[in-house]
């Protein structure tokens, strides 16, 4: 049903009144991969030739299967199933790729039991046209067996009733690969009650290991991990609203209550914000997402409001609400410690706030101009001038202190690129006499060097050239930095010079 | 009672300041009395606007300029540097080593690279407003009477310098304390004829309440310390510059 809801949108459009199947390429010709409820009325069924589903049903729309689309439209579904529960884990390949996990232990209650849960969900999925098979079980493999095996499109099994459960349902219900399947019902063992009162050993011997470790998951005697489609936050908070609200300011407004529903626990623990998520869910299923990093904890309720503010008006243009967003979601994904203190008695001081208003101050420029645009000198281990440092934005880490002592001069500007300059000079390695830089000639009145500086030839296979740097001063007092390519007869017979920096 | 004129003009002077708003913050000396009993309060205003304008082809030694006097501040906190992308597009980009090399700690520069002129307007402002770094610099093109007052303002709320660096040809009238213009001159050798401190030809072309004047000011990277050149090579420097001063600093 997802493929077939992920490719409708495509081409032209299908008429979903008539047979519509969407093949796969397979040997011996393409072969049906799903199908919607007309076509399997007309008698079709999944893994049918094309040519006999043309013979059987007279007229059949068919769109060649989209596997990309599809995985990406039960990520965005399941994005949109964490207004459920924070853990929500879509299928894989192992699992028929067709559904998703939630883990509603412990957020249930919030709708009211596992009833209410999945009928709201039920009624919110056929809302967006999707046809779902929901059931709830203490174990993701027999909740899985359900939903695929079970008559009920709605169902909820109490805790230790699975083998109870299982009992009447075929082998498939296991999640196992065909050939075992087959294999099994070969055996005789059409359901999965057959194996489920008999000796272990045999089937150990006689079958791959995922027959017995299927069975184990399900049955709950070994555990089975969920994978999240979104890293689980350390605080999560999320509202549901009757109306939908479209605008920036109402959003905000509405963070800045989840926030300080959360700074409570947050004082609690003892605990800063150090990244949040605000998850903004629209109507139709799609969810925005809004990651914010701080460079120190806070708790700071104002400055993370600001932040928002700022972030979702650096994102409007990008941003559709379309039909508006139905819930809020604000989650702490990163805390780090932060003791309480005393507000009153540091702002006599002065110096802690300065640090702390100095971390706020990063943060909204980075809200404002992103992350990469907040930066700060961090020296390298290089001789090459270009090489010896580089911009680092500014992140959690302290400012390295280590700056070398400067033993020779450098230059206050240094070019993006070394520039091709004509010079004059009185002995082919001297210093210069006059340049010719970006079309004006320059007398040399002082020039100082040459400071040399060999390739690093451990970078590449080709090894750079050595420079000759020098300093050089104008009769007008400009101060430049020059540099020759390579050493005259070992490394070339013309070097060329290049203008590198200017002083100050 | 009857008082002469000095008498007067000191009370004026000491008043006018004060109707600005002025007199509260705190001055950063140049510790020449040559330059310091040309601005107002006996240095750089700290809560004040200031551009440096460079002469053509000199970027490079304005710049050096605004370093050498962010390196004079205190290193409690911070200095924030808001450049457009294409800020020092003709001439490059700051480098950390060289900003070593005239006494600024390159690791208390932060870097804010901004998009386009409404965000470094806004950057300048935001970092200002939030008195958290020891000052403010910056690079500019464009700024009209309203937003150089506007921008004054904040830097007079914050009580932080913001010194900026403007093209000569964008210049309008501007509600900055003061504007500097920097040029080149020879730079001071030692003895042995190596290049020892950078020389800067500096114009105080605009000082409110104060008044304007021109010098050949030499620094010193390692005590962070201006000092007027102490023999003009140039005999055209000490007409240009007013001899009087001159003579009576070195």
């Amino acid at each position: 049903m997802l493929a077939a809801q992920a490719v409708k949108s495509s081409d032209q459009p299908v008429d979903p009144e008539q047979p519509f199947v969407l093949v796969i390429a397979a040997s011996g010709g393409p072969r049906i991969a799903a199908l919607n409820e007309t076509a399997e009325a007309a008698g079709l069924a999944v893994g049918e030739s094309l040519a006999d589903a043309r013979a059987k049903a007279g007229f059949l729309q068919v769109r060649p299967i989209d596997a990309a689309a599809d995985d990406a439209a039960l990520r965005r579904l399941t994005l949109w199933a964490t207004r459920y529960t924070p853990t929500a884990s879509p299928w894989g390949e192992d699992n028929g790729a067709d559904g998703f996990f939630l883990d509603v232990e412990g957020a249930a209650h919030l709708f009211g039991g596992e009833e209410r849960l999945i009928a709201d969900l039920h009624s919110r999925l056929q809302r967006f046209d999707l046809l779902a098979r929901l059931a709830v079980a203490a174990t993701p493999g027999t909740a899985w067996a359900l939903s695929h095996f079970h008559p009920a499109s709605l169902m909820v099994l109490p805790s230790g009733r699975e083998a109870e459960a299982l009992t009447d349902l075929p082998v498939e219900a296991l999640r196992l690969s065909p050939e075992t399947a087959t294999t099994l019902r070969r055996f005789g063992c059409k359901t999965v009650g057959a194996l489920l009162d008999k000796p272990r050993a045999p089937f150990a011997a006689r079958f791959p290991a995922e027959l017995l470790g299927r069975l184990d998951q399900a049955l709950g005697r070994i555990d089975e991990p969920l994978v999240p489609i979104v890293a689980p936050p350390v605080y999560h908070c999320l509202r549901y609203l009757l109306e939908p609200i479209f605008t920036q300011e109402a959003i905000v407004a509405l963070a800045r209550r989840l926030m300080q529903t959360l700074v409570h626990v947050l004082m609690r623990d003892d605990v800063g914000a150090r990244a949040l998520r605000l998850s903004l869910y629209r109507v139709d299923g799609a969810v925005e997402t809004v990651d914010i990093g701080l460079t120190l904890p806070t708790r700071n309720v104002a400055h993370l409001t600001r932040l928002i503010d700022l972030k979702l008006e650096a994102l409007a243009a990008a941003q559709d609400a379309g039909f508006g967003f139905e819930a809020l979601g604000l989650a702490i994904t990163r805390a780090e410690p932060l003791p309480a203190r005393q507000t009153e008695f540091t702002s006599l001081a002065g110096d802690g706030n300065r640090t702390e208003r100095c971390a706020s101050l990063i943060d909204k420029l980075r809200q404002r101009l992103g992350p990469a645009s907040v930066r700060r000198f961090r020296p390298v281990a290089s001789h090459i001038p270009e090489r010896a440092e580089v911009l680092t934005p500014v992140a959690d880490e302290q400012p390295a202190s280590s700056w070398p002592a400067p033993e020779q001069t450098r230059p206050l500007l240094l070019l993006p690129q070394a520039e091709p300059t004509e010079v004059m000079a009185l002995v082919p390695e001297g210093p210069p006499r006059r340049f010719c830089w970006r079309g004006v000639t320059y007398e040399v009145a002082d020039a100082q060097g040459p400071e040399r500086i060999a390739g690093e030839w451990w970078r590449q296979r080709r090894s750079e050239p050595t420079r000759d740097y020098y300093f050089v001063e104008d009769t007008d007092g400009q101060r430049f930095w020059l540099f020759r390519e390579g050493l005259y007869g070992r490394e070339t017979a013309s070097a060329r010079w290049f203008v590198h920096g200017l002083f100050a | 009672m009857v008082r002469n004129r000095a008498a007067v003009a000191q009370e004026l002077r000491r008043l006018l300041p004060k109707m600005e708003g002025f007199l509260a913050t705190q001055t950063l000396p140049f510790g020449l009395s040559a330059i310091d009993c040309c601005l107002p309060q006996g240095g750089l205003a700290c809560g004040a606007l200031h551009e440096v304008v460079p002469e053509p082809g000199s970027a490079a030694l304005a710049f050096g300029f605004i370093v050498a006097l962010l390196a004079r501040l205190p290193r409690t906190h911070p200095l924030f540097l808001v450049t457009p992308a294409y800020g020092f597009r003709e001439y490059g980009r700051p480098h950390g080593h060289g900003c070593q090399a005239l006494g600024l700690e390159p690791s208390r520069l932060i870097l804010v690279e901004t998009a386009h002129r409404n965000e470094t307007l806004w950057a300048l402002e935001e970092a200002l407003r939030s008195v958290a770094p020891v000052a403010v610099a910056g690079v500019i093109d464009k700024l009209d009477l309203k937003l150089s007052q506007r921008l004054h303002l904040a830097a007079m709320e914050a009580g932080l310098s913001l010194l900026l660096l403007r093209q000569a040809q964008f210049l309008e009238s501007s509600a900055a304390a003061t504007r500097w213009r920097v040029g080149p001159a020879p730079a001071a050798h030692d003895r042995f004829g190596l290049f020892a401190r950078a020389r800067w030809h500096l114009r105080l072309e605009r000082c409110r309440n104060g008044r304007t004047g021109e010098w050949i000011v030499e620094y010193d990277h390692v005590a962070h310390r201006f000092c007027l050149a102490a023999a003009l090579a140039d005999p055209a420097y000490a007409r240009r510059a007013g001899g009087e001063v001159l003579r009576s600093a070195c």
